[in-house]
């Protein structure tokens, strides 16, 4: 990829954006071929609404770099800031990247060129090829402008003050006004309503995005798995609750419709193969960089007691094995959701659990609990025992202590 | 029970005036709670004796029918309060939620046990509170109103980026939870609210 960005390119792209607004459509698929970084390394704004944007998205970044809710474990920072290295384009080591602990399905690639990786994503990453390809997806935002080009294209006198008093709220964030509230600012929608894109400009996210995967050698089909199990949750969590998908999901916006993205990914996917090369989804290195935080991330997900999603969570990782955390984790999510006969598959779930080695040892103390309750007194007894010998200092020792004498 | 934004933490609050002095709430919306008084709080059929004066939350606008929970505080919601859960029975729920809500708080049961109970509390703050973080730091037996109970101690730390502490005691009795709760900004408040907190559980009673 070329380190500076051609007059040519910026032309072109600016082209293609004025079509697509006139016809209001993005008819065809946007070939990942044409997708040429508008960034190079080192780029600063000139223009003085871009500069102005800029100057406000760097307080924002202080407030966030400064935020606690930002997961610290060093290790796996530093393998962040790697992957956004390779996927990264030509202003790879222009991009900052952080991660926070907030249990959603979403990354924020801001205009400055710093990303938010949400701890809920790598909850459900099987592999790093489909992390890479958020990020790359991500970066694609970036490399193309498409912040100040989506505010550029939309900018009515009504978007005008409309986006002003967003970009307002934020930089109020960064002052200090509003505290700094990463999670309600994503959640609600003040930051993301700002970094909302056209469905042009995400089918060239999409396609940019396909394109530095494959690059940088990883499967490029990873981009439309991940589409595939962000529909697959929203359906599960919705049909839970009997109600219709969300359509304003946040993550790589709505529009155009996930199933058309996904399709269109897919044939993307296998223009950017090269035959004869070997794609690697390496997903032995991204359960090494995870695993310390892996029991984390399920639970914080767990117990937002969101069954369609979490059992659907649970089942797409189960689909690399079954192992103890995972059906400890299903077990929690049938106990959680507290249906007629969840008790009863909550134990039997318990009791699976741990007969696999890695069982983590909440199991043991639920699995106890269970039997406690059915009746099993000496069946419970050894549990708690297998609690109490695995996690000697648990919080709840005392209680399970005391249960001890009632067995 | 609290929650963050200023609306939802009232939304626990009990809406019917059931304060045995019948004070009002001022504009400012809380009703001063007399210190060294008996009354009863929530449903009615637990009663406390706080000692020092307290402001019970009012239930202004809230859109909540939870007779059986009632919110007090000293410095504001955001910084420490108390909250009360009176003979809320099986099936019931600790808050008034949407029930096509993706994330709700667990109902409760009346044979749940004290780690159920926690962990109904924990899913609360997780799912209505913003907690990003939570942390069970202690959970032990306790007597609570002269029945067998718990004492459960947590830490959490909420999309405000303001880490909390929380102490919970309760007991299921004849199938009805009853719960005191404290929770407050672990910087000084807890700790300068817990002395009351612990009076006011030791002083509690089931109405006869």
């Amino acid at each position: 990829m070329s380190a500076t960005v051609s007059r040519r390119a910026l032309l072109a792209g600016g082209g293609a954006l004025a079509a697509a607004a006139t016809t209001g459509v993005a008819a065809a698929r946007i070939l990942p071929r044409d997708m040429v970084p508008l960034v190079g390394p080192g780029y600063r704004p000139t223009d003085k609404d871009e500069v102005g944007i800029w100057q406000r998205m760097e307080r924002v970044e202080e407030e966030i770099a400064g935020s606690n809710l930002l997961i610290k474990d060093e290790g796996l920072n530093a393998y962040l800031r790697d992957l956004i290295g390779k996927v990264g384009g030509p202003a790879t080591r222009d991009m900052r990247i952080y991660l926070a602990r907030i249990p959603e399905f979403n990354a924020v690639m801001f205009p400055t060129g710093f990303s938010v990786v949400f701890s809920g994503l790598l909850l459900r990453m099987r592999n790093e090829a489909q992390l890479a390809g958020v990020i790359a997806h991500e970066s694609a935002h970036f490399l193309r402008k498409h912040q100040i080009r989506q505010w550029r294209d939309t900018r009515t006198k009504s978007d005008l003050l409309a986006i002003g008093s967003m970009v307002a709220g934020v930089a109020g964030a960064a002052g200090g006004v509003y505290t700094g509230d990463l999670a309600r600012l994503a959640e609600l929608g003040a930051i993301l309503s700002v970094l909302r894109y056209n469905r042009t400009l995400e089918a060239e996210a999409d396609a940019m995005g396909v394109r530095l995967l494959a690059d940088a050698g990883y499967s490029p089909a990873a981009m439309h798995i991940t589409w595939q199990q962000l529909i697959g949750e929203l359906d599960a969590s919705a049909s839970y609750r009997r109600k219709r998908r969300d359509r304003n999901y946040s993550l790589f916006s709505t529009h155009p419709a996930p199933e058309r993205r996904m399709a269109d990914l897919r044939i993307s996917a296998a223009e950017v193969t090269v035959p004869g090369r070997s794609y690697d989804d390496h997903r032995a290195r991204y359960l090494q960089a995870i695993g310390g935080i892996r029991p984390m991330l399920i639970d914080d997900q767990v117990k937002l007691n969101d069954p369609g999603a979490s059992q659907y969570i649970v089942e797409t990782l189960a689909q690399d094995g079954w192992n103890g955390l995972l059906r400890f984790a299903e077990a929690e999510v049938w106990r959680l959701r507290n249906r007629a006969g969840d008790d009863a598959r909550a134990a039997y779930g318990y009791a699976a659990a741990v007969r696999y080695p890695d069982a983590p040892a909440d199991a043991w103390r639920w699995h106890g609990i269970m039997l406690q309750k059915a009746g099993r007194a000496a069946e419970a007894r050894a549990a708690y025992q297998r609690y109490l010998t695995v996690a000697p200092n648990a919080p709840d020792a005392p209680f399970i202590r005391q249960q001890l004498q009632f067995l | 029970m609290k929650k963050l934004a200023m609306a939802a933490a009232l939304t626990l609050t009990l809406p019917a005036c059931s304060t045995i002095g019948g004070e009002g709430f001022g504009y400012g919306g809380y009703a001063l709670v007399r210190a060294d008084r008996p009354r009863s709080v929530g449903d009615g059929s637990m009663i406390v004796t706080p000692p020092r004066d307290w402001n019970r939350v009012s239930p202004l606008w809230q859109i909540d029918d939870i007779r059986a929970v009632e919110d007090w505080t000293l410095n504001s919601p955001y910084l420490d309060s108390i909250s009360f859960v009176t003979g809320l029975r099986g099936g019931r729920y600790i808050i008034r939620q949407d029930r096509r809500a993706a994330q709700q708080v667990p109902k409760f049961r009346s044979d749940m046990t004290a780690p159920e109970i926690a962990a109904m509390l924990e899913s609360f703050y997780r799912v209505r509170a913003g907690a990003i973080d939570f942390k069970t730091t202690g959970l032990a037996p306790r007597q609570f109103m002269g029945y067998p109970g718990f004492q459960f101690d947590f830490d959490h730390l909420d999309s405000d980026e303001v880490w909390r502490r929380g102490r919970a005691v309760g007991a299921v009795i004849g199938g009805r939870l009853y719960l005191v709760l404290l929770d407050g900004a672990r910087m000084h408040y807890f700790g300068a609210a817990l002395p009351d907190f612990e009076a006011i559980a030791n002083s509690a009673r089931l109405r006869r």
